[in-house]
């Protein structure tokens, strides 16, 4: 575990903050105790991540009326996300010191009423803000009253709390903007010992150590960089001392130490976990220094290996410098080189501490994500045998789908308009949140395309959001592709739906813009490329025009 | 002299080394706050390995009550 400098560190640290990132937040605290120093914490930490946050620390114990007051300065601070950090304590007042004066049927009737009053502040507040909120569950306190007889108790105090954690985790699952932060989990990880103590309880109601609150802040860490969607994408290994102990290339295929013995079993151990986030959509690719053949034959041969070679969807083994065959995974992969973790060395209690690859939910093209970047490997060879292009899009079998958004599609549709910066004609970010208001709105439409060819489905990788200016106009407002199907005309074909809905509801013009950023200009021909004439500051469409739509996309509208 | 005491001070108050003196305090010092007050006690059990008692920690007004506790807990401030 990674040593946490002491608070007054981070509070002198912040004094001197450069707030200059491009990554920006606002964060809001709220609280049930004092959390004095934490969003100092996480401020500085954010800074070291080049997140620049604005922090907001509601007033002691004041919550629920600075929730259920609009007018409140949280509202008035606009957050982006929002940390409700409550305590057993605080909720459970006197059931919490006599759990043993009520029966069973009495505690539930208090827990729920309790847990009730608090889900109906929460869903105010997710109704009335933009905020993605984060509550924390509660921690099973060790003692109890009933000493050693308490677990012969019926409905003792820890089955209390994990009936209050399961009520929390029911509440928060269906509910886009609520995520639950597992405090239980936080405490078991550093000690229930550590974390509270009495001195610190009694001085300031403070439940959370000062030695701790730098720990807890790394632990929220995660949650905000989910929120801004700037997750990596791809973790690219070493693999002599990295994915094994030894060096292949003079100690042998027999010589490396890889299995169940120590020190073998830490790669190991390091093997299953990269496996569990391949598994979640993190890309895995290697990137390291030896004689091909030697590396390749253990990956592809050793009885011990848990990762081979189709769990990797870039490889370079060579002799190389590293830093130009990063840039050639970044190239091969599409994704910038900020997307990538490289892992060189100390396999042993690295990935657990990884907060880089944090999202709030894990997408179906998440899952499929190294089954995709596989496809794509087969779909590269048959570019190189198909070397005319209209040839190779035209044997692709290419299908486009065209989706409304809606509960299914929304996660996918807010991660691509998070993350994506090639395709991208305006890069303008928005939540879930927005999505699901943009939605709801009559004068708004979102949609998004599903594309798939002869060698797989891509998943959802486009999207486009039109704003209906009035009854002769629309504006296209975002239009995007992922990186990875770019080069197909995919963004022909979309068009081609938008412009026929155009026309349908009797519309003359689309207006649009491109708004250059540093990594988007795949994207700056587009508009001319399809007709659109530039008029001012905009481009415009006009619908008397007849479009060339590719013939070898075949559309179905969903 | 108590020099490495008033830098732990001076650095939790973010006040300069000169402006600390055996007399600095709540009143003296705006930035020290009860929080702060109660960070440089923490700082201090952990820099010093004493633990205070509740009612040395309610009795600290100025560095000069901080001075006594720790002696009384055997720290030698003569550096």
């Amino acid at each position: 575990m990674i040593k946490e400098y002491p608070l007054s560190e981070y509070l002198n640290k912040f004094i001197e903050l450069d707030n200059e990132h491009k990554n920006h937040t606002n964060i809001a605290f709220l609280s049930s105790f004092t959390i004095n120093g934490l969003s100092e914490t996480v401020q500085v930490k954010c800074n070291e991540k080049k997140i620049y946050c604005d922090t907001y620390t509601g007033g002691y114990n004041q919550f629920s009326q600075e929730i259920l007051n609009l007018k409140s300065k949280l509202y008035n601070f606009s957050p982006n996300l929002t940390f409700l950090i409550l305590d057993l304590r605080s909720v459970l007042g006197d059931l919490f010191f006599f759990p043993y004066s009520y029966t069973e049927k009495e505690k539930k009737e208090l827990i729920n009423s309790k847990l009730n009053e608090l889900f109906e502040i929460i869903t105010f507040f997710v109704k009335n803000s933009n905020s993605k909120l984060v509550l924390t569950n509660f921690n099973s306190p060790s003692y109890s009253s009933y000493g050693i007889a308490s677990m012969k108790s019926n409905f003792n105090l820890k089955d209390m709390v994990l009936y209050m954690n399961k009520k929390l985790q029911e509440f928060s699952i269906n509910q886009n903007s609520i995520f639950i932060f597992d405090f239980d989990a936080f405490v078991s990880k550093f000690g229930e010992k550590n974390v509270f103590n009495y001195q610190n309880y009694f001085f300031g109601d403070i439940k959370i150590d000062l030695d701790y609150i730098p720990y807890f802040a790394n632990e929220l860490i995660p949650y905000i960089i989910a929120q801004l969607g700037i997750s990596k994408k791809c973790i690219v290994l070493d693999l002599d001392n990295t994915l094994w102990g030894g060096t292949v290339g003079e100690d042998g295929f027999d010589g490396i130490k890889l299995g169940p013995q120590l020190p073998g079993n830490t790669y190991l151990e390091f093997q299953k976990n990269l496996k569990a986030l391949k598994n979640r959509g993190i890309i895995l690719a290697i990137n390291s220094k030896n004689n091909f053949n030697d590396a390749i034959q253990v990956i592809n041969e050793h009885p011990n290996m848990i990762l081979r070679k189709e769990d990797f969807s870039s490889i370079m083994i060579n002799w190389n410098n590293k830093v130009s065959n990063m840039y050639e995974i970044a190239q091969e992969l599409n994704i910038g080189l900020d997307s990538i973790v490289f892992f060189d060395d100390d396999p042993v209690n690295t990935l657990h501490e990884l907060p880089e690859f944090s999202m709030f939910e894990i997408t179906d093209e998440d899952s499929k994500r190294s089954e995709m970047y596989a496809q794509q490997q087969i779909r590269k060879e048959f570019e190189i045998s198909t070397p005319n292009l209209e040839d190779l899009l035209r044997n692709l079998s290419l299908e486009l789908t065209i989706k409304k958004s809606n509960n299914f599609t929304n996660p996918r549709i807010s991660q691509l308009i998070l993350k994506t910066n090639q395709f991208n004609l305006t890069t303008k970010r928005y939540t879930a949140e927005d999505i699901l208001n943009f939605t709801n709105d009559e004068n708004i439409i979102v949609g998004c395309a599903q594309v798939k060819d002869k060698f797989g489905d891509h998943g959802i990788t486009g999207v486009f959001i039109i704003k209906k200016l009035n009854s002769s106009e629309w504006f296209l407002d975002t239009f995007l592709l992922s990186c990875r199907i770019i080069g197909r005309e995919i963004e022909k074909g979309i068009l081609n739906y938008i412009i026929n809905e155009a026309k349908k509801n009797g519309i003359k013009i689309i207006k649009s813009q491109y708004v250059r950023t540093e990594k988007n200009t795949p994207i700056q021909d587009f508009l001319p490329n399809c007709g659109f004439k530039q008029i001012n500051n905009f481009w415009e469409y006009d619908l008397n025009n007849a479009f060339n739509m590719p013939d070898f996309i075949k559309i179905e509208i969903e | 002299m108590s020099k490495k005491l008033y830098e732990i001070v001076a650095k939790i108050m973010k006040v300069s080394f000169s402006e600390i003196n055996d007399n600095s305090g709540p009143k003296t010092i705006p930035s020290w706050t009860s929080f702060n007050g109660y960070v440089l006690l923490h700082e201090l059990v952990n820099h010093y390995n004493v633990q205070f008692t509740i009612d040395e920690a309610m009795d600290v007004e100025k560095i000069s009550d901080i001075k006594r506790h720790l002696k009384n807990h055997g720290v030698n401030l003569d550096d």
